[in-house]
C-alpha cells in the first residue's frame, strides 16, 4: 500500500511537472491576449523540427542548433501566427481559429513532407542516460531532469512576472487593457511579447524530452489537448490555477494508471476536466488575469 | 416577335403570348437550378465510382454543417462536437446491424431514439454553459466518447473501427450502388437543407436570430429561451445522428478515430468557413468545393497535403465572406446587357 502511494506521488510529481511545462505557454496566451491559441502544437512542432533540419541540413552543433532554432522560434511565432493572423483577426474569433488550425496543419505536413517518421529524428539532448530508482519506483533520468526544468522554467516565468517591471505591465494587460491603456502600456507590443513568452516553455519542453518521446510529425495536437484540458482546469489564462491543475491532472492520471487500468488515464482527465466545466466553468483558479 | 425591357426584365411578346425573363440572376430561381446542378452531376462523373464517392462524402459532409448552422444560430453558441452525435448514430447502426443483423431502415428508429435521447440530456448544457464555456464542453464530449471506445474496445472495437454493416442498397451491381447511394445522401441533404431553411425563415428562425443577437433582451421580450434552445439543439442533434447513421451503413464500416477526432470537426469548421459563414447554402458551396479540391490536388503528388491547407487559408485571407459572398456580392451585378438599367 505504502509502495503504491509512492510510485503514485512520485509520478504525480513527474506528470504533473511535465504538463505544466506543456501548459505554461498556453495559459500565458490565454491570460494576456484571451484568445484560444489553436496553433499551440505547432510549437512544439518546429522546436524539434527546426533543429533536426539546423544540424541535419547545415551541420549546426548542439549548442548553435539550440540558439538557431530560438530564433527560428521567434522568427516564426511572429511573422507567422502573431502579426499575420493573431493580431489581424483578434476580434473575430472564428476566423481566428480557422486560420491557427490551418497554419497547424501546413506546418505539421511540411514536417511529414520532408522528414517523415521514417528520417528517424533524434535529438541528441539526453543529459543523463539510464533510470533511476526511487523507493519502489523506476523513472528516466530524463524524465525526472525534465520535470526539474519544468519547475525551473515556471519559477523564472512567475519572477519575470511577478517581479520585472515588463512582468507588470504583463499583468496588468491580462487585468484590464483599457486601464494598462490608460497608463501607458503599449498593448500591441504586450501581446506580440505574450506570444513570444509562450513559445518558450513549450520549446524547453520538447529539448528536454525529446529523447524519451516518439518524435512524429503528428506529436502536436495530443499536447495541445494536453495544454488546454489543463488551462481549463487551472481556468483559462492563470497561472496560479495550471500550477495547480497540471498537478491535479498529473495526481489523476498516475492513480487512475496504477490503481485501475492504465487505458483509463486519458478518459479519468476528460471526465473530470467535463464534470469541473459544468459546475464549476471559471476553474480552480478565482481571478481572471494572468496572477 | 418584339422584345420590351422592363425595369429587370426582358418580356417577349410573341403574338398573344407574353414570356417574361428576368435578367438579374438573383432573381432567378436559383435555389431550384442549383438543386438541378446538382442532380445531373452524378450522372455526368457516373462512370468514375471514386468520385461518386468523393460526392456522396460531401454530402454528408454538409448533412452535419447545415443543422450546425441553425444550431449556433438558435443556441446562441458556438457547438466544436457535433462529431459526437454522428459518433452516436453511427455506433448506434453499426452495433445493432452487426450484433443483431438488423437493416439500415431498422436502425434508423433507434439512431432518431438514441439522438433524441442524448440531445435532450445534454441539452440543458446550453443553459447552463455560456459562450467559450459551452464550445469546451463540446470539445471535450467528443474525445470523451472517443477515450470509451478505446476502453471498451471490444465492444467499440476503438483502434480498428467496426466493420460488417449492412450496405444502404444492394443492387446487382456495384455501380448502380455508387449512384444510388449518392442520390440517397443528396437527398437527405436536401431535406436537411429544406427543413432547415423553411425553419430560418420562420417565425422559428427569428427566435433563434433574436437569441443568437442578445438572450437577455429576447427573454424580456417574452421570449421562452430555454424552451427555444433545448428544442433546437434536440432536433439538430437528432439530424447529426441520422448523418451519422448514413455514414456507417454507407462506408460498411465506422471508426471513432475517424469521426471523433479533431481533424473531422476542424473539415466542418473549414467547410462552414471556406462556404461563407452564417450561409446555408455556404455549406453546400463549401462542402463540395473543399470535398472537389482535396481530391484534384492529389494530381500533385505527395506535396498536396501541404498545398491543400495553404490554398484554403489563401481563400480564407482573400474572401472573408467565403465562396457563397461571391455570389451573393458580385453575381448580380453582372447582369449582362442590363448595366445601365440599374443605373437609370
Amino acid at each position: 500500500m505504502v509502495d503504491t502511494i509512492q510510485i503514485i506521488l512520485v509520478y504525480t510529481f513527474v506528470l504533473g511537472s511535465l504538463y505544466l511545462l506543456i501548459s505554461l505557454g498556453f495559459s500565458i496566451v490565454c491570460g494576456v491576449l484571451r484568445v484560444f491559441h489553436l496553433g499551440y502544437g505547432v510549437t512544439f512542432i518546429v522546436a524539434v523540427y527546426a533543429m533536426w533540419m539546423l544540424m541535419k541540413e547545415f551541420h549546426f552543433g548542439l549548442v548553435s542548433a539550440m540558439i538557431g532554432m530560438f530564433i527560428i522560434q521567434t522568427l516564426f511565432t511572429l511573422g507567422i501566427i502573431y502579426f499575420p493572423v493573431v493580431k489581424r483577426y483578434i476580434e473575430q474569433e472564428e476566423l481566428l481559429l480557422t486560420s491557427l488550425i490551418l497554419i497547424s496543419l501546413i506546418v505539421e505536413e511540411s514536417a511529414n513532407f520532408f522528414y517523415p517518421v521514417t528520417a528517424g529524428v533524434n535529438i541528441p539532448t539526453t543529459i543523463l542516460p539510464g533510470a533511476m530508482k526511487i523507493g519502489k519506483a523506476s523513472i528516466p533520468i530524463q524524465m525526472l531532469i525534465a520535470s526539474a526544468v519544468a519547475v525551473v522554467t515556471t519559477a523564472a516565468f512567475v519572477l519575470f512576472l511577478l517581479k520585472s517591471r515588463r512582468g507588470l505591465v504583463i499583468r496588468a494587460v491580462s487585468q484590464d487593457i483599457e486601464s494598462a491603456q490608460l497608463m501607458g502600456a503599449n498593448v500591441g507590443r504586450v501581446y506580440a511579447l505574450a506570444m513570444v513568452l509562450s513559445a518558450i516553455p513549450p520549446t524547453i519542453c520538447m529539448l528536454v524530452i525529446a529523447p524519451i518521446w516518439s518524435i512524429e510529425p503528428s506529436l502536436g495536437l495530443p499536447l495541445m489537448m494536453t495544454a488546454i484540458l489543463v488551462a481549463i482546469l487551472g481556468g483559462l489564462g492563470n497561472i496560479r490555477g495550471s500550477m495547480m491543475a497540471s498537478y491535479i491532472v498529473g495526481f489523476l492520471s498516475s492513480s487512475v494508471a496504477f490503481l485501475f487500468n492504465p487505458r483509463m488515464m486519458g478518459l479519468a482527465t476528460l471526465i473530470t476536466v467535463f464534470i469541473v466545466l459544468i459546475f464549476r466553468p471559471e476553474g480552480i483558479a478565482k481571478s481572471e488575469s494572468l496572477w | 416577335m418584339r422584345i420590351e425591357h422592363k425595369r429587370a426584365r426582358l418580356v417577349f411578346h410573341i403574338k398573344d403570348l407574353k414570356l417574361e425573363w428576368t435578367i438579374e440572376p438573383r432573381y432567378w430561381r436559383n435555389p431550384l437550378i442549383g438543386v438541378a446542378g446538382l442532380a445531373l452531376l452524378p450522372l455526368v462523373i457516373m462512370s468514375k465510382p471514386d468520385y461518386l464517392t468523393l460526392l456522396t462524402t460531401a454530402n454528408i459532409y454538409a448533412a452535419v454543417a447545415i443543422p450546425l448552422a441553425w444550431q449556433m444560430a438558435g443556441i446562441g453558441r458556438m457547438n466544436f462536437g457535433p462529431q459526437f452525435f454522428v459518433g452516436i448514430g453511427g455506433f448506434t447502426a453499426a452495433l445493432l446491424s452487426i450484433h443483431w443483423g438488423w437493416g439500415p431502415w431498422q436502425t434508423l428508429g433507434i439512431v432518431i431514439l438514441l439522438g433524441l435521447g442524448f440531445g435532450l440530456i445534454l441539452s440543458p448544457l446550453t443553459t447552463i454553459a455560456k459562450g467559450l464555456y459551452f464550445s469546451l464542453i463540446t470539445l471535450i464530449l467528443p474525445l470523451i466518447f472517443l477515450e470509451f471506445t478505446y476502453v471498451y474496445t471490444d465492444i467499440f472495437k476503438g483502434e480498428t473501427g467496426l466493420s460488417g454493416i449492412a450496405h444502404l442498397v444492394h443492387f446487382g451491381k456495384i455501380r448502380t450502388n455508387y449512384i444510388v447511394s449518392c442520390y440517397l445522401s443528396m437527398g437527405l441533404m436536401l431535406i436537411f437543407l429544406y427543413v432547415v431553411d423553411k425553419i430560418l425563415r420562420s417565425r422559428i428562425g427569428l427566435y433563434a436570430a433574436a437569441i443568437n443577437d442578445d438572450e437577455d433582451v429576447a427573454e424580456t421580450c417574452g421570449l421562452n429561451i430555454n424552451g427555444w434552445k433545448v428544442l433546437c439543439f434536440t432536433i439538430t442533434s437528432v439530424m447529426i445522428a441520422v448523418t451519422g447513421w448514413f455514414a456507417a451503413h454507407y462506408y460498411g464500416t465506422f471508426a471513432g478515430v475517424t469521426y471523433l477526432q479533431l481533424p473531422f470537426m476542424v473539415k466542418i469548421l473549414l467547410i462552414v468557413m471556406i462556404g461563407g459563414r452564417g450561409e446555408l447554402y455556404g455549406a453546400i458551396v463549401g462542402a463540395y468545393f473543399v470535398a472537389f479540391l482535396e481530391q484534384a490536388l492529389t494530381i500533385l503528388g505527395p506535396i498536396h497535403y501541404i498545398v491543400f491547407p495553404l490554398v484554403l487559408l489563401a481563400l480564407l485571407f482573400t474572401l472573408p465572406e467565403g465562396l457563397y459572398g461571391i455570389y451573393r456580392r458580385h453575381k448580380y451585378r453582372e447582369y449582362y446587357p442590363t448595366m445601365r438599367v440599374r443605373k437609370r
